[in-house]
């Protein structure tokens, strides 16, 4: 097998198809790069989820004086008595791991750091306006219906909140953006192939007289074929470098900015990201050749 | 070398057979003129030679080997001992006559060492020294029918087919083409050759076969094209 003499025959082919090769390139790398964001979010997703399973907590807000929350109207806030017993309460549910106090000051602790660009923001609030709290670390982060139900009409309880419900909240958008991703990759997974077949056939009519004397001197089919198949495969592989390309820029600015917001430490790894770039490459290559096959078969008898 | 027995081959949406049970032995180094006039059956039997056709009954062997039994793998295999001439030349227009003559051998992986010593010799051999770097377009018609047989013969062919190789040429050149041929067969080639051309069959005084409406109906050695014609 003469490589130059392949490689020749391909750097015609794809010469003479310019237009139809470009479309394929295109095609291609806009499907592999949607297909790898769609990997990417998943990955993403199970990175939070495993960065949230442990601190996930039930955050069960008290009264305080002159709270605005209804059910605190006029009981001048939690007593003693009140606080005890919660916690009494609470810690002889079956499903809590574990509880903990959080007072006025270590509240504002928290809000401090949460909120230490936020100038106007700290010097509105002061230590007083900040709500006391129990926080309830559950076993199973998933059995946290009963315990709302039973804590949020409890006396001296202002407000019960579940970090876990406003994260699924937030996973759901992150699984319906994975499957909006995924489903467009698919449609244009369809239309390289097709576009994909159209080029070889193309390309098989242009060479029909080369492919013919081919044939008649007793080249094998794979020498026939072959040149059709790697036109395929170097636009595929073009198509995939776009995508690589795509993908990084997308990791760099979407997600990571993302993360800047919502979970540290989750970040997408490089090695992930170089999976996924694999993956897709390898994904749009095998389309390449596949299709190339499939048309070959109809159009170059052998 | 070439053995039909009792083949048919009826092509598909049609109801008269291109060839009618046909049963002809050709040996090792044999000249046979395939006569006979238009849709008689000449090119069926060349495609069946080349396993581009399968018959729809009867067995072929070429070469030693039953076109039956061989799988579509080996054919490219099979036509490498098969040379081919068309009366339409079939030359790659883009590439000079070296390199349609070299292209055969590189399609089926031939060294370029090998290449470069044997496409001169058959170069010469069909009488063209002194053109290998011609395009095909600066070339007579006889000049293309030469390029065509040396590509044909270069590698080597235990079996040259010729589909009517002078119909596009004027009788003069034939005769040209017709000693290139003739050289061929003397190397221990066995050459069928499918013609019209009376004057040729006649002065070659080769053997002839003559088929109508797919079936044979002469069968001679030492032959002429025949008094009907």
């Amino acid at each position: 097998m003469r490589a130059n003499f392949i490689f020749s025959e391909v750097w015609i082919g794809l010469r003479r198809n310019l237009t139809m090769t470009i479309a394929v390139i295109v095609t291609v790398a806009i499907g592999m790069a949607l297909l790898g964001i769609g990997l990417m979010i998943n990955s993403q997703i199970s990175g939070m989820k495993d960065y949230w399973a442990d601190k996930v907590e039930v955050s069960v807000f008290l009264c305080k004086k002159n709270d605005p929350f209804p059910q605190c109207k006029g009981t001048g806030g939690v007593n003693e008595q009140e606080q005890a017993a919660l916690r009494a309460t609470i810690e002889a549910m079956p499903e809590v791991q574990q509880v903990e106090f959080e007072d006025a000051a270590s509240a504002y602790e928290n809000f401090k750091v949460q909120n230490a660009n936020n100038t106007v923001l700290l010097s509105a609030i002061q230590v007083e306006d900040m709500p006391e709290s129990f926080r309830v670390k559950l076993k199973d982060p998933n059995s946290y219906g009963s315990v709302i139900e039973e804590l949020k009409g409890a006396p001296g309880v202002s407000n019960v909140i579940n970090q876990k419900e406003i994260l699924e909240k937030f996973f759901g958008l992150l699984e319906k953006l994975r499957w909006f991703a995924l489903m467009i990759a698919g449609f244009l997974v369809i239309a390289a192939t097709l576009l994909i077949g159209n080029t070889v056939r193309l390309s098989a009519y242009n060479r029909r007289r080369e492919t013919g004397i081919m044939r008649l001197v007793g080249a094998s089919n794979l020498y026939i074929q072959l040149p059709f198949v790697m036109e395929g495969v170097i636009a595929g592989l073009i198509g995939g470098v776009v995508a690589a390309v795509l993908l990084i820029v997308t990791k760099v600015f979407l997600f990571d900015g993302v993360q800047i917001y919502l979970a540290n430490n989750s970040q997408l790894s490089w090695e992930t990201v170089a999976s996924v770039i694999s993956l897709t490459m390898v994904v749009g290559v095998l389309i390449c050749v596949l299709a190339s096959f499939v048309t070959l078969r109809r159009y170059l008898r052998v | 070398m070439i053995h039909f027995d009792n083949v048919t081959k009826v092509y598909a949406n049609q109801n008269r057979p291109a060839l009618d049970h046909v049963s002809v032995d050709v040996d090792k180094g044999e000249f046979v003129f395939l006569v006979g006039p238009s849709g008689s059956g000449k090119s069926t039997f060349l495609r069946l030679i080349l396993k581009e056709e399968r018959p729809n009954s009867g067995a072929i062997h070429v070469a030693g080997k039953d076109l039956a039994r061989l799988s579509n793998f080996k054919v490219p295999h099979l036509r490498r001992r098969i040379g081919c001439v068309f009366q339409d030349f079939r030359l790659l227009p883009n590439k000079n006559v070296y390199e349609n003559v070299a292209f055969a051998l590189e399609v089926i992986g031939k060294p370029r060492r090998f290449i470069r010593k044997v496409v001169p010799e058959v170069v010469e051999l069909v009488g063209l020294e002194g053109k290998a770097h011609r395009m095909p377009d600066e070339l007579s018609g006889g000049e293309q029918q030469r390029v065509a047989m040396a590509r044909a013969f270069v590698n080597r062919p235990m079996i040259l087919l010729a589909d009517e190789p002078t119909g596009n040429i004027d009788p003069a050149t034939s005769i040209g083409i017709m000693k290139v041929l003739d050289r061929i067969n003397r190397t221990g080639t066995t050459v069928v050759m499918a013609t019209h051309d009376a004057a040729i069959v006649d002065s070659m005084r080769k053997r002839v076969v003559e088929l109508e409406d797919g079936k044979i109906v002469r069968d001679q050695s030492r032959g002429v094209y025949g008094q009907a014609y």
